[in-house]
């Protein structure tokens, strides 16, 4: 009865990698702010959430337009990010990380409960775009939006490699994950740099939450929290140091777990995410891809 | 500088402190001897927050209703309401908490039949009435005298629908796709029984846990097994995601579920992706029934919404727990349990309600399609 071989695998496949372009981006996000200051800011999921939110009301109140909402979302996460940085990192600058680290989950609540208390707690629909199929490839079905969401990916990730090797703050960015005191005496301006990546992470991360969004048709204020877990232990499985690692732990993750649902079983998702996050912490906590850690 | 960092600091963690109370928005109510004084614990925040508002609003408008009309025995009522979260530690701390109030005579809730039976322990220790509209799981009621649930078993609404899928929609492969939490086991495992025992065949299975957004996965899974139908044993809104991402991968296939899908919320969510899906309901929005029109309308002047069956089966757990206050005569905890457990017959607007010895209620159940996108009765 069940039927095995190459067409379900490639839908499987297709299926994984739709997904790990989102985890991918998510996975930057993490790692952009992980690299300068080895902090994990664990707000990004409902930085996500906003962004699917800003574009819920575009869509709702002013235009069915995607490109608009994608832009909007990046402002709003940009915002998002920088204020999150003043005032988890900026104000705690000099005392332990941890208090950073709780101060981040503390917005994650906030932004949460806040979304909740404006938006309402119902899950709301997102208007479909481009859910049309593009082509079957060997009977699996691909969609508009499946290429267009892998082409965004890729297209942010060019824009984010040109970023850091082309401009200056992108050469402050990478100058500052290296040894920020030197950075600092070499007249780079350090706040600025962090403020950037805080921000620029936040960005990216609202924009993967319209595209998580209209890929799922729903929004709601938890939405969330799994994605930003997924994206973080994309971030370890690949490298967290590394942006390219980052990206390969995203699309490694969307493709393992879809075919662990394929081979195993659903129910058996989230345990093979977690337990590669628990495996990697463990055996070898610079992932893939990751630097050794420096002293 | 010190001092401002410590009160940055300060400020983080009372935020993050706060945040859990402010939502639980737990209202002390008066304990006066004039009152009666009730609690409800629902997931008024959370993954299920949608459910647990619904419940807040069906319960105090219920109460409200019945304070207008004088109350009972010669007293008001007074609710305190306590956010679980859909979380069963939240459940049994928030037990812990009304157990202990002196002023307290029983509770409504929670939503989730994990959550009350998480919590359940505490309520039979301590000798209190745990009155859950939805609880539907075979093992929650039985479990204790103190519990109560008002939506029927699963071991009975199950049967319903695997004979409408086998004998009046002609299924005979189906394939399930279930929340992995007690009752979407339940559901999953009652179907199943049901529908093999009439000769048809449960072809594939898949589960997801709560949260999940992507079913695209395990729906590729499931369409290679070729069913005639999809089960899908989920409440509204993953009911609805799900048949979303079966539209979009283009796999045209009917699909059915329990009565936890009958919301207008699905159809807003679900959009044409969910036309032609089947379900079932003991309430029904539009039935011409003066008692639910009043109620349909009250609530959709009051919250702006249509009450859906979860948020019936809440309505009517008010009403019967009033009933059997003043049927005790007494507000003694005791004496309110046994009042609850002899009621026969009462007349709610999710059918009428009869408890089991065991504290389950047996409804009746009514086929419902999706047509055009709105709810019709199937015939």
């Amino acid at each position: 009865m069940v039927e095995r071989g190459p067409t379900v695998f490639l839908q499987q496949l297709i299926n994984g990698i739709t997904q790990g372009s989102l985890f991918a981006l998510l996975a930057i996000s993490f790692s952009l702010v992980w690299g300068l200051l080895k902090l994990v800011n664990f707000a990004l999921g409902e930085v996500y959430m906003f962004g699917a939110f800003t574009g819920w009301l575009i869509f709702t109140y002013w235009v069915e337009n995607l490109a608009v909402a994608l832009l909007a979302s990046i402002v709003v996460g940009w915002v998002l990010g920088w204020l999150i940085e003043k005032v988890a990192f900026k104000a705690l600058r000099g005392v332990p990380h941890i208090a950073s680290l709780v101060c981040t989950i503390g917005f994650s609540f906030f932004l949460k409960e806040s979304a909740a208390a404006i938006f309402g707690v119902e899950t709301k629909a997102m208007p479909a775009f481009l859910s049309e199929s593009a082509f079957t490839l060997a009977g699996a079905n691909v969609s508009w939006l499946q290429i267009l969401m892998i082409a965004l990916a890729a297209l942010m990730l060019l824009i984010l490699q040109f970023l850091f090797y082309r401009t200056r703050i992108g050469l402050g960015v990478r100058a500052v994950s290296l040894d920020y005191r030197t950075a600092g005496l070499m007249g780079i301006n350090v706040d600025r740099v962090i403020s950037v990546a805080f921000s620029l992470s936040g960005a990216i991360a609202a924009f993967v939450g319209v595209l998580a969004a209209v890929y799922y048709n729903a929004v709601n204020p938890t939405m969330g929290f799994i994605p930003g877990l997924k994206g973080f232990t994309a971030a370890v499985f690949g490298g967290i140091t590394s942006i390219p690692g980052a990206i390969l732990g995203g699309y490694l993750l969307g493709i393992i777990e879809n075919l662990g649902v394929q081979f195993i079983s659903s129910g058996y998702r989230d345990l093979i995410s977690f337990g590669i996050l628990i495996v990697f912490l463990l055996l070898r906590p610079n992932g893939i891809l990751g630097k050794k850690a420096k002293l | 500088m010190n001092a401002k960092r410590t009160a940055v600091i300060a400020i983080c963690l009372t935020v993050i402190a706060a945040f859990p109370v402010l939502a639980s928005g737990a209202q002390e109510g008066a304990g006066g001897s004039d009152t009666i004084h009730i609690a409800l614990t629902a997931p008024i925040t959370g993954d299920y927050a949608e459910y647990g508002v619904n419940f807040r609003r069906s319960v105090e408008m219920a109460m409200d209703e019945i304070n207008k009309d004088g109350g009972v025995l010669g007293k008001q009522f007074t609710l305190s309401v306590g956010d679980s979260k859909g979380d069963p530690k939240e459940s049994a701390n928030l037990a812990q908490k009304w157990t202990s109030d002196a002023t307290i005579v029983a509770e409504i809730g929670d939503f989730t039949s994990t959550c009350c039976l998480a919590a359940q322990p505490i309520y039979d220790r301590a000798g209190m009435v745990q009155l859950s509209p939805t609880a539907s799981h075979t093992k929650f009621a039985p479990g204790s005298e103190w519990s109560f649930s008002i939506v029927g078993t699963q071991a009975y609404e199950q049967p319903f629908m695997a004979d409408f899928a086998h004998d009046d929609l002609g299924f005979k492969n189906i394939a399930i796709l279930y929340i992995n939490n007690d009752w979407g086991v339940d559901t999953q495992k009652f179907f199943k029984e049901s529908f093999e025992k009439l000769g048809g065949d449960v072809v594939a299975e898949e589960s997801f846990f709560q949260g999940e957004k992507d079913f695209k996965a395990a729906l590729t899974k499931l369409k290679q097994s070729h069913p005639d139908a999809l089960y899908m044993a989920a409440m509204y809104n993953d009911g609805a995601l799900i048949s979303k991402q079966r539209e979009a991968l283009g796999w045209d296939i009917p699909v059915l579920g329990p009565s936890s899908l009958y919301s207008s919320q699905l159809i807003e969510l679900g959009g044409s992706a969910v036309n032609g899906l089947y379900t079932n309901v003991s309430f029904f929005a539009k039935d011409p029934d003066p008692r639910i029109q009043a109620y349909v309308t009250g609530f959709e002047e009051r919250y702006g919404a249509t009450p859906n069956f979860h948020a019936a089966l809440a309505y009517d757990a008010m009403y019967i727990l009033a009933d059997a206050i003043k049927k005790a005569g007494s507000t003694d905890r005791k004496a309110i349990r046994d009042a609850l457990a002899q009621e026969k017959n009462f007349k709610g607007l999710t059918g009428e309600i009869t408890f089991t010895e065991n504290g389950d209620a047996i409804k009746s159940y009514k086929a419902v399609e999706v047509k055009k996108g709105d709810f019709e009765l199937y015939n």
